[in-house]
């Protein structure tokens, strides 16, 4: 038995070590959206601010980094993925059902292939999808000629919401089917006794119970179409969504807009995934009191009866978030006291780095001044010349504009 | 056929057959022999499409093992070891994935309360909701030439200079094992949840150790499980995109990354759709190895 205490310990810390893992990465990510300085990072902390989330900034050097707020680029591509989400869920969940239901209705032969077949899109990389939904209809573009079906077969949200419609539908379809396995035929065949049409025990039978199945699989066709990115990239063709969009962002380079949009995605996560169990644990709860409801009807044994309980328990979780409020206004209070909080801090930050970058930007003109006048002199150097003197050349610093040092060049 | 109509009525028929013939014909079997036909064509611009010059050809598939004429190797040597650089990779992960999964999905089956258990399940769905981009990035952040760890190192002193994580392929292999944990976790619980607690203890008591216990009741009754896991991770691994473009050093090359390369920058469509046949190919055979190896069918797998 001890020897089985020491095991489960063990189990613990590696549990531990696993969702670090898990989460360390999200966390400190989330954390470097705060800090001022244009490349995201903990350890040399500039300010506390919350640029990135509003209008970014302009570089000392004069490159512009977006923040969220200022970002059309980002607001255009949400807006495209938000249609094709949309787009996604109104195809693949009617096809889901479809399908699901006549899996049910097949003879055994016919289902094995029809099954197979079905689940095939999940196996397919996505970028097999993406690519073979673009060739097709770039073909069938080029045989349309001019007018609607070319216009069509190059629209790339169009394109986009065919190719991912390809596999999401198969998520539905497997959520439909794990829910038709529950369904109790003889409903349908009562139904029909007492003189339903087969519309009628469509609708009134059959749609009503997969109603759950519907709005889960529209929720996952929806998440799942909006965090697509392998299928996305080909087939949305000259358009950009939320996903290209990153992705072209990240490959240009790394700035804390991403961090930023990256903790508001993780927000409205958490919130939907928080939201989503509470609704569960009460519903649980209410199933459970109607049982024992149920039965105390039926034994009339008083032990039975649950008094409702009035008073207000407080959850566990409680604590965690008492603790990371108590830590959170903890380190505020301390950012605040050393000055690394607000506007200020954030222009001082600024100014150190201008005239960081102008006392170098003058150290290398003079030291191009002084090989100049040592190659004059007729040293053994030489080598400015062979590159043509170019770093002489005071023009060249010309087009950085705007800077302090301008002013100094023009004194000397 | 008949049948069919009778049962649904004809409302409802017309919308299944519509339904069904639309998504099984024209969004996936269509597509995917259009480009099968498409890998095997010359490289025309679109006006000389369907001229005499249009016939089959095995071009493409002799540059991916030949290489192209001008250049003296007898072998593509650059695509041929980014091919099989990204299978092996995949073939790591997957195992690294199974052997880090287990462990955690045997404690939410067995060890762990139901309460604890739902509540890891909740925990480890949230950062799987994240889009793969911005978790790449996440690690990204750690893993930069500036970054939080090589920042770390440099301040408490263990190392001198700053180690090139993204160059070393560290953050490449870190990132996909990362990205794809959640398919490994979640066939794993369900297949070892089904076990009977009652079989562990039987071998407990008649003085089998644990790891014989694993071995010889846990991991053949989970066997659907890590067939079904293995697979969906190879998949999505071999066939990555995200997270290479976000993590990988300028001088690794994943394969998806020669296609997305043949298709966009150097507009050969047919050359990216042999490619694309190419890794199709390996998800297919690896997917009827699983099915021979742990004697599962293909239902099984995809849940």
């Amino acid at each position: 038995m001890k020897s089985q205490h020491a095991l489960n310990f063990l189990l613990g810390i590696y549990i531990f070590i696993f969702f670090s893992y898990l989460f360390g990465p999200l966390i400190i990510m989330s954390i470097t959206s705060f800090n001022s300085l244009e490349f995201p990072s903990i350890t040399p902390w500039e300010c506390f601010s919350f640029r990135w989330f509003n209008e970014g900034k302009i570089a000392y050097d004069g490159q512009h980094l977006a923040g969220l707020a200022s970002d059309w680029r980002l607001q255009d591509g949400l807006i495209k993925s938000l249609i094709i989400g949309l787009g996604v869920v109104i195809l693949s969940v009617p096809i889901g059902m479809a399908a699901s239901i006549v899996l049910t209705q097949v003879h055994s032969r016919l289902r094995t292939v029809f099954y197979s077949v079905s689940i095939m899109p999940v196996l397919f990389p996505g970028v097999i999808i993406g690519i073979s939904t673009v060739v097709l209809w770039d073909r069938i573009a080029t045989i349309g000629g001019e007018g609607l079906i070319a216009d069509i077969g190059r629209n790339g949200i169009f394109l986009t919401i065919l190719g991912q419609t390809c596999f999401i539908s198969t998520y539905c379809f497997l959520i439909f089917v794990a829910r038709l396995q529950r369904f109790d035929q003889t409903q349908e065949e009562a139904a029909l006794d007492l003189g339903a049409t087969q519309t009628q025990v469509f609708f009134k039978i059959l749609i009503p119970y997969l109603m759950p199945a519907i709005a889960s699989s529209a929720v996952i066709a929806f998440l799942a179409s909006f965090e697509n990115y392998n299928t996305t990239v080909f087939s949305i063709l000259s358009d950009q969504t939320l996903t290209t969009v990153i992705a072209s962002k990240v490959r240009l380079g790394i700035s804390p807009a991403i961090s930023a949009l990256a903790l508001v995605i993780i927000l409205l996560t958490l919130f939907v995934a928080i939201i989503y169990e509470i609704l569960r644990r009460r519903e649980d709860r209410k199933k459970k009191e109607r049982q024992d409801q149920l039965i105390y009807e039926e034994t009339k044994d008083s032990r039975l009866k649950k008094e409702a309980k009035k008073s207000f328990k407080l959850p566990k979780s409680i604590y965690v978030f008492l603790f990371i409020f108590i830590v959170g206004i903890f380190g505020f209070n301390q950012l605040i006291k050393n000055g690394l909080y607000g506007k200020e801090c954030v222009a001082a930050a600024e100014e150190a780095k201008k005239s960081n970058f102008s006392d170098q930007l003058k150290l290398l003109q003079q030291n191009a001044e002084s090989v100049d006048e040592k190659a004059l002199e007729g040293g053994e150097l030489g080598g400015n010349k062979d590159y043509g003197d170019i770093f002489g050349d005071t023009n060249l610093f010309k087009d950085f504009g705007g800077f302090d040092t301008k002013e100094d060049n023009k004194e000397e | 056929m008949n049948y069919f109509f009778n049962k649904n009525g004809p409302l409802i028929s017309t919308y299944f057959v519509i339904a069904i013939v639309f998504w099984l014909v024209f969004l996936i079997i269509i597509p995917q022999l259009y480009m099968l036909d498409l890998s095997f064509r010359p490289n025309l611009p679109p006006l000389l499409r369907g001229g005499p010059d249009d016939v089959h050809t095995l071009t493409h598939y002799k540059y991916f093992i030949f290489g192209s004429e001008t250049s003296d190797d007898p072998y593509n040597y650059v695509d041929i070891g980014v091919f099989f650089n990204t299978i092996s990779t995949a073939i790591f992960v997957t195992i690294i994935n199974l052997c880090f999964c287990y462990p955690i999905a045997f404690y939410m089956a067995k060890v762990a309360s139901p309460n604890t258990s739902r509540l890891l399940i909740v925990s480890l769905i949230i950062p799987f909701w994240i889009n793969e981009l911005l978790r790449s990035f996440a690690l990204r952040i750690l893993f930069a030439g500036e970054g939080v760890i090589n920042n770390i190192l440099l301040g408490t002193g263990l190392i001198d200079s700053g180690i090139n994580f993204i160059a070393m392929d560290v953050a490449l292999y870190t990132g996909l094992t990362y990205a794809y944990i959640l398919l490994m976790i979640f066939p794993l619980y369900n297949a070892i949840e089904s076990l009977d607690k009652n079989q562990l203890e039987a071998a407990k008591d008649l003085g089998s150790s644990t790891i014989r216990t694993h071995w010889r009741i846990v991991i053949p009754h989970a066997k659907a499980g890590i067939a079904s896991g293995c697979t969906m991770v190879f998949m999505l691994t071999a066939g990555a995109l995200a997270t290479p473009v976000v993590l990988s050093s300028p001088n690794t090359y994943w394969f998806t990354q020669l296609i997305y390369q043949w298709f966009n920058m150097n507009d050969n469509w047919s050359r990216g759709s042999a490619y694309s046949i190419l890794l199709l190919t390996v998800s297919v055979v690896f997917v009827l190895l699983m099915m021979r190896i742990f004697k599962v069918k293909i239902g099984e797998i995809i849940r």
